[in-house]
């Protein structure tokens, strides 16, 4: 039976994080993901790093926390992060008041901005609307969230921390009122395991209720659903906040070559199964076009959803889901229920996971008396690379492919190289929006990466491969060809590797309403012969 | 600013353009067809499934429109094998088997045929064709039908520079192109083929050929060879959209290629002008009947204006009024009746609007 200290249930940022941090202590910890990496909200945002300016106003704790960990990420994890910089805008339809209110705030919150002219405005980003009066900077920037959790746990694996993807909870065994014991499954395979612990970390998002069921203690978490839109061009150079109260439709992220449009917040009785209504599609791109006029006529690349899990302590009443609190809840289940060994991380932001992970290995490192403090807020995800391996990268790739290459492998770019120079044919790009070169395809799908990949939708998490305008149809089925010649798969294996992809990757697309995207999803379904997922009704409702 | 006058005026070259501009020269003289390129055609592997579309109301429609679709095919050298009723199954780009109501013989012969010894041909560096891969998932599919035909894999190379990697419009050109390389290719497939029945080849052979050509090139080699398409561009794809222009051309239809409508002028319920976006100066074209056949990607012409269509194919705007009584809208720009879409529906809506548009010649005045 595999047997460790801590075992983290969550391969989300914050799990991710919490096995980076207790692995920097020295706490043997493995971490069970049901899932691929990121899978719940972490894998479903917007990607941004908040300066903090959005919570300034209504809730300045939260916004204190991201100005702070805004500036903390972009030090330990740059290669994860695209600095771009945001605006708040101030949009004529907006309440003038609230501009001034949020100044204020940002100033007591400790976050950096300065004013601009419209004109000014206008002059860094000529496609914002010509009614805006002005502007307010930030520290806001992109980050790429699979990067992210990949950063944390290879780190933690380099120090000897484990995890386990496709891995589900299904007991947690008590004895004498303390954790034992964790049974899971791999749901790829079907096979049970077990492993023994003295804690168990529930950091496993919204469904942090069902894990903490296991132990028979009540968590209440809500899921509110934000639905996304992923927009064919980079609309914008910054990210683009509105200066108003917190609502809909109101950030725009610059994301590579794409640029993602949000959101919503509905109540959902479940993280699972969540759609965006054809209702909630328009009144997202009719906001954004208040923002940019013309968004509303951009090609829409996919449209996704995730469950912010959100936290409501017993003894508050909120009004509505924006109402709760962005920041944070540690619930110590012994002092709280009586389980000793079992502690959970609830609510929280993509952009403090780390100091939400340092609370919790704080707590858990002190109850095993280790006395290690917490260094992740100065210890990089990476070492950095040497110059040198840009020199060799470039003699072998196109310049913008080296960079690319780099940027996501960093040390491990001399395995990509030294392919290419042994087989010339490996440096063939099979994706082209984000530059994805044959050799990196077969690294990531090998054994030498530490981040083991299991499907061709993992293969694009890593190296972005199908995030772009053809949605993976066409890389995709290179990827699985990929697969196939690396012998990770037999032919009829990566068929259906290759199927299951394409229906995950057609589902994000189906709800959008008309124009190329839609065009070019029918004609691959005929040449794929497969039949779409979508009822005929869904996009005949106008 | 030039103004040029037709009878019907056809926007865009999917099936449905290219079958509505067919079904127009028929009947009329004065014929023009508007389109940016070979479009949807790149993608699709050249045959033609009919799936379920079972017309209840005009099953006799669906005939005409096939029939004309065939005859068209035929007239260009480049005919299509099989029937609406019935269909075969033939290897599609993930190694599995589709069914398929029509095809020319170049992908309809690939069928897998019981007791057959079957060569794949792979070529090196066409790296979105993988022959092994291809060979392992028929052998998979045939096994699972109790069949006793078999497939092995060969990968054939040539001597001259194709690039890296090689591509299938590549190979396509040198076939069409170069008076070397069918020798070529022709004596490699020869030395491969030695003991097998017949050759699957990724789509290749050429952008421009004619079904006689094909077969030249089979009794050469000494067995038959076919085509699995591949991921786009696909050259069967190509290949059909080259032999339908050229049925167009052939027939009189003038073509205006390369370059979108970008306005329609509309005035008291008629559509007077298509204003094409032509560099230098603007190319206004009228016609007195307009079919706009451009797919969902160019929904924006008509605007939020069209919500649906009438019996006669005109489109409606939201009070069930028609946009214009001399325009008709066909293939994919419709929204599939019951969900009902693809090339078939998209030649029955060409072929409609196309008899529809010519049958109105004259009705309104011109220009």
């Amino acid at each position: 039976m595999e047997s460790t200290q801590v075992v983290i249930i969550g391969g989300g940022a914050t799990g991710a994080g919490i096995l980076w941090d207790l692995s920097l202590r020295g706490i043997p910890s493995v971490l069970l993901e049901q899932g691929d990496i990121a899978n719940g909200a972490t894998g479903r945002c917007h990607g941004l790093l908040h300066s903090g300016g959005r919570y300034a106003v209504k809730d300045p704790e939260a916004a204190r926390a991201c100005a702070v960990e805004n500036r903390i990420v972009k030090a330990i994890a740059p290669h994860c992060v695209e600095d771009i910089g945001g605006l708040f805008v101030q949009c004529s339809q907006d309440d003038p008041a609230f501009f001034e209110q949020w100044w204020r705030a940002a100033e007591a919150a400790g976050i950096p901005s300065s004013r601009l002219s419209a004109e000014e405005v206008r002059e860094l980003e000529p496609n914002l609307a010509a009614n805006i009066l002005g502007a307010f900077t930030s520290e806001d920037a992109h980050v790429d969230v699979f990067r992210l959790v990949l950063a944390n746990l290879e780190a933690a694996a380099r120090r000897g921390g484990q995890f386990h993807t496709y891995s589900k909870v299904r007991s947690i065994r008590l004895d004498g009122g303390r954790v034992r014991e964790v049974h899971y499954c791999d749901t790829r395979t079907g096979e049970e395991h077990d492993i023994s612990c003295a804690f168990v970390i529930n950091a496993a998002g919204a469904w942090a209720e069902d894990v903490a069921e296991l132990v028979g203690v009540a968590l209440p978490v809500v899921s509110d659903k934000g639905s996304l839109l992923v927009l064919n061009h980079r609309l914008s150079h910054r990210v683009i906040n509105r200066c108003r109260k917190p609502s809909d439709a109101d950030i725009l992220v610059p994301a590579g070559p794409v640029c993602i449009l949000g959101t919503s917040s509905i109540r959902v009785p479940s993280p699972e199964g969540l759609s965006a209504s054809p209702e909630e599609i328009k009144q997202l791109l009719h906001q954004g076009d208040e923002l940019i006029p013309g968004l509303a006529d951009a090609r829409v690349l996919r449209i996704f959803c995730g469950a912010r899990p959100l936290y409501v302590p017993p003894a508050t009443h909120a009004s509505g889901s924006r109402e709760i609190s962005r920041s944070f809840a540690l619930l110590d289940h012994e002092t709280r229920d009586g389980i000793g060994g079992f502690v959970s991380i609830v609510g929280g932001k993509l952009t403090t996971y780390r100091m939400m992970a340092a609370a919790v290995s704080d707590c858990v490192a002190k109850k095993l008396g280790v006395h290690e403090e917490c260094t992740t807020d100065k210890v990089p995800l990476r070492p950095a690379t040497d110059n040198k391996a840009h020199k060799r990268a470039i003699r072998v790739l196109p310049l913008a492919v080296a960079e690319k290459i780099e940027r996501r492998l960093g040390p491990e770019v001399d395995r990509v190289i030294n392919a290419i120079k042994s087989r010339p044919e490996l440096a063939e790009i099979v994706c082209e929006c984000e530059l994805v070169t044959r050799a990196e395809l077969e690294y990531v799908l090998g054994d030498s990466t530490l981040v083991p990949t299991q499907t061709i939708a993992d293969v694009g998490r890593r190296t972005r491969l199908g995030f772009g305008p053809c949605q993976g149809t066409f890389c995709g089925y290179k990827a699985m060809l990929a697969g196939y010649q690396t012998h990770r798969w037999t032919a009829t294996q990566a068929a259906n590797e290759f199927s299951a992809y394409l229906q995950e990757r057609w589902k994000g697309q189906a709800m959008i309403q008309r124009g190329k995207q839609v065009e070019q999803l029918d004609l691959s379904h005929e040449l794929y012969g497969m039949n779409p997922l979508v009822p005929a009704d869904w996009r005949r409702a106008k | 600013m030039k103004s040029n006058h037709y009878n019907v005026v056809v926007v865009g070259a999917g099936f449905s353009g290219l079958i509505a501009a067919a079904a127009a020269a028929q009947r009329d003289e004065r014929v023009a067809l508007v389109s940016t390129g070979p479009g949807s055609f790149v993608l699709g592997a050249g045959w033609l499934k009919v799936q379920d579309l079972m017309e209840p109301s005009a099953p006799l429609e669906l005939g005409g429109a096939i029939g004309l679709f065939r005859e068209m095919t035929r007239l260009a050298g480049y005919p299509f094998m099989g029937q609406i009723s019935s269909a075969r199954s033939l290897p599609g780009i993930v190694g599995e088997l589709q069914s398929v109501a029509l095809a020319p013989e170049v992908l309809w012969n690939a069928m897998p045929r019981d007791g057959a010894s079957t060569l794949i041909v792979g070529i090196r560096g066409l790296t979105c064709f993988d022959e092994n891969f291809m060979a392992e998932r028929l052998n998979e599919q045939a096994r699972t039908m109790d069949s006793v035909c078999t497939y092995t894999a060969k990968q054939i190379s040539f001597n001259r520079d194709l690039g890296m990697p090689v591509t299938t419009v590549r190979i396509a050109k040198c076939f069409d192109r170069d008076p070397g390389f069918r020798p070529e290719l022709i004596l490699a497939l020869r030395q491969a083929a030695d003991g097998f029945d017949g050759i699957l080849l990724p789509g290749v052979l050429g952008l421009n050929s004619t079904a006689q050509q094909i077969l030249e090139l089979e009794q050469e080699v000494g067995c038959p060879v076919c085509e699995i398409p591949t991921l786009p561009p696909s050259i069967p794809g190509l290949r059909l959209f080259h032999h339908l222009e050229r049925y167009l051309r052939a027939v009189g239809v003038e073509l205006y290629r390369g370059f979108p409508v970008e306005k329609l002028e509309i005035h008291d319920g008629v559509c007077t002008e298509l204003h094409i976006a032509s560099p230098g100066h603007a190319l206004i074209l009228s016609g007195e009947s307009v079919v706009l056949a451009t797919g969902q990607s160019s929904a924006s012409l008509l605007g939020e204006a069209c919500v649906d269509h009438d019996q006669q194919m005109h489109p409606t705007n939201s009070n069930g009024s028609v946009v214009a009584r001399n325009l008709y809208i066909a293939g994919s720009l419709i929204d599939g009746d019951a969900g009902i879409k693809g090339d078939a529906m998209d030649i029955l809506t060409g072929y409609r609007a196309g008899n529809l548009a010519a049958a109105t010649r004259g009705t309104y005045a011109s220009r």
